[in-house]
């Protein structure tokens, strides 16, 4: 039997007899019945509000509202690429105090990740919107959405990047230790570069969340995709076909990531 | 603005904020834990359509984010004729989402199931329904007592979609928002929301791996 790819899914029933293949056969013809009018119902209900009038859609077909998403679109990506950078940095350190031989750094360290792991990304967003400013710091709309953004995720990546560290054998440091190198570059030269390629999988689906969350932008009024959609509604009179199709592009890039995730860690699995 | 002084002027109305965050926090949970189950069940049956049904469903809601979904549902919903109250959309919202994760993390707990115990039901003549109920389903359950303890505290950061719409009571992102557009609340005001957060965050991760600890199954 091959194991190599048997998932729970293959082995919970034999090939179907004769019989039970007709029964299958006759539910599956039904949940397509089903399913096709499912879809028939919300067509329809979309074709008696009126939302499948041209006017909605139209303007989809036109040169200047795919350069407006795609300069959206931009925003969006430019965000969490920065906020991608920033909680890598902050989630390193908190993971570097986190296996600290000192205590008070340990100490701080977990209650960084706790906290930030505690608290939504909103009310990280508030506080960057409402309160430092009252503290007299004035920061640009990138900023306000991107720092919060990356601080809110930290944690979760300092524990993976924290998990990747545990998942490198301790043979491997006892060996580089024992040639006399530093720990500091135990760390850095033998332990690290190998706990990362372990998480790169769960570093791309930390972006996801990343790139989620920059969806709250217009908060602060950064014109990513969802701000230049509000823009497009104002211009076209088309509320619902615009958040339709952005909702979609959004969980397009989400799902080409999360799918670049997994054949990531699929690859690593067959190693 | 010392934590005394806000507390005396807004102290009801942040019990407020806790009691909604916490009661979205459950509902929302609760219909997230169904509706996995049941699409997680989908999801492994013999029905073609349906198993790709519920994998398109997982999909979509596991990668769209919260504001979208939420402003779907608050704005272009009620343009073909689904008009509901601001708590019921934020419900919804916060349901969904987690029910594609809480499916995801039940899929991985049952790949964690011996295959030799699946063949086993089946030689005692075990049907899928027998098998979904006595065998996968509990193991999977057991196995993801911690994901599911992350995933209530997943639920409970994405109730602060709450404050987008305005409800009558707000949740504690809300309030913060509120304090400061009314009065200069300053740090201290993010300061008890986020503090309240972290708490109930820290409950449910004690009550969870002490539930784990119970339940684990030693292999």
């Amino acid at each position: 039997m091959n194991s190599q790819k048997t998932s729970i899914r293959d082995v919970l029933y034999e090939p179907p007899g004769p019989r039970t293949q007709k029964i299958i056969t006759a539910i599956t013809a039904v949940s397509l019945v089903a399913l096709a009018a499912l879809m028939a119902a919300v067509i329809r209900l979309f074709y008696i509000n009126g939302q499948l009038d041209a006017k909605y859609w139209t303007l989809f077909t036109r040169f200047t509202t795919w350069r407006f998403i795609g300069q959206g679109l931009m925003g969006t990506l430019r965000a969490a690429a920065g906020a991608g950078v920033i909680t890598f940095a902050l989630g390193m350190a908190m993971m570097l105090c986190r296996i600290s031989r000192y205590r008070l750094a340990r100490a701080v360290g977990t209650a960084l990740v706790e906290f930030t792991r505690g608290v939504p990304t909103l009310l990280f967003i508030y506080f960057f919107f409402l309160i430092v400013p009252q503290l007299g710091f004035t920061l640009s709309a990138y900023w306000k959405i991107t720092l919060p953004v990356a601080i809110s995720a930290s944690g979760v990546v300092a524990e993976v990047l924290r998990s990747g560290v545990n998942a490198v054998p301790r043979g491997q440091s006892e060996a580089a230790l024992s040639l006399g190198m530093r720990e500091r570059s135990v760390f850095f030269k033998i332990v690290f570069p190998q706990a990362f390629r372990y998480v790169i999988p769960s570093m791309i689906s930390e972006l996801v969340i990343v790139l989620k969350d920059t969806t709250f932008a217009y908060v602060v009024t950064y014109a990513d995709l969802m701000q230049n959609a509000k823009a497009l509604i104002s211009n076209y009179d088309a509320l619902l076909s615009v958040y339709l199709v952005v909702a979609v592009i959004y969980i397009l890039i989400n799902y080409i990531l999360n799918r670049i995730s997994t054949a990531l860690s699929e690859r690593g699995k067959q190693r | 603005m010392s934590v005394g002084t806000l507390l005396s002027q807004y102290g009801d109305k942040y019990l407020l904020a806790l009691l909604t965050t916490w009661r979205l926090t459950f509902f929302a949970f609760l219909i997230a834990f169904a509706v996995g189950v049941v699409i997680t069940v989908v999801r492994i049956c013999p029905i073609r359509p349906l198993r790709l049904f519920g994998d398109f469903y997982v999909q979509i809601f596991r990668n769209i984010p919260g504001a979208a979904l939420l402003i779907l549902l608050v704005y272009a919903f009620p343009y073909i004729g689904m008009l509901w109250s601001y708590y019921t959309c934020v419900l919804i919202a916060c349901s969904l989402i987690p029910s594609a994760f809480c499916s995801e993390y039940l899929m991985a707990g049952m790949n964690t199931i011996q295959v030799g115990q699946i063949e086993a039901a089946r030689s005692l003549g075990m049907t899928f329904f027998q098998l979904v109920k006595n065998l996968v389903l509990p193991q999977a359950l057991r196995t993801s007592v911690l994901q599911l303890t992350n995933l209530l505290v997943g639920t409970m950061l994405t109730t602060a979609l709450a404050s987008q719409v305005p409800m009558s009571s707000t949740d504690l992102t809300g309030i913060v928002s509120y304090i400061n557009t009314h009065a200069v609340g300053g740090i201290t005001a993010f300061a008890i929301s986020a503090v309240l957060y972290c708490a109930t965050a820290l409950v449910i991760g004690c009550v969870g791996s002490w539930i784990d600890k119970k339940v684990r199954i030693l292999r």
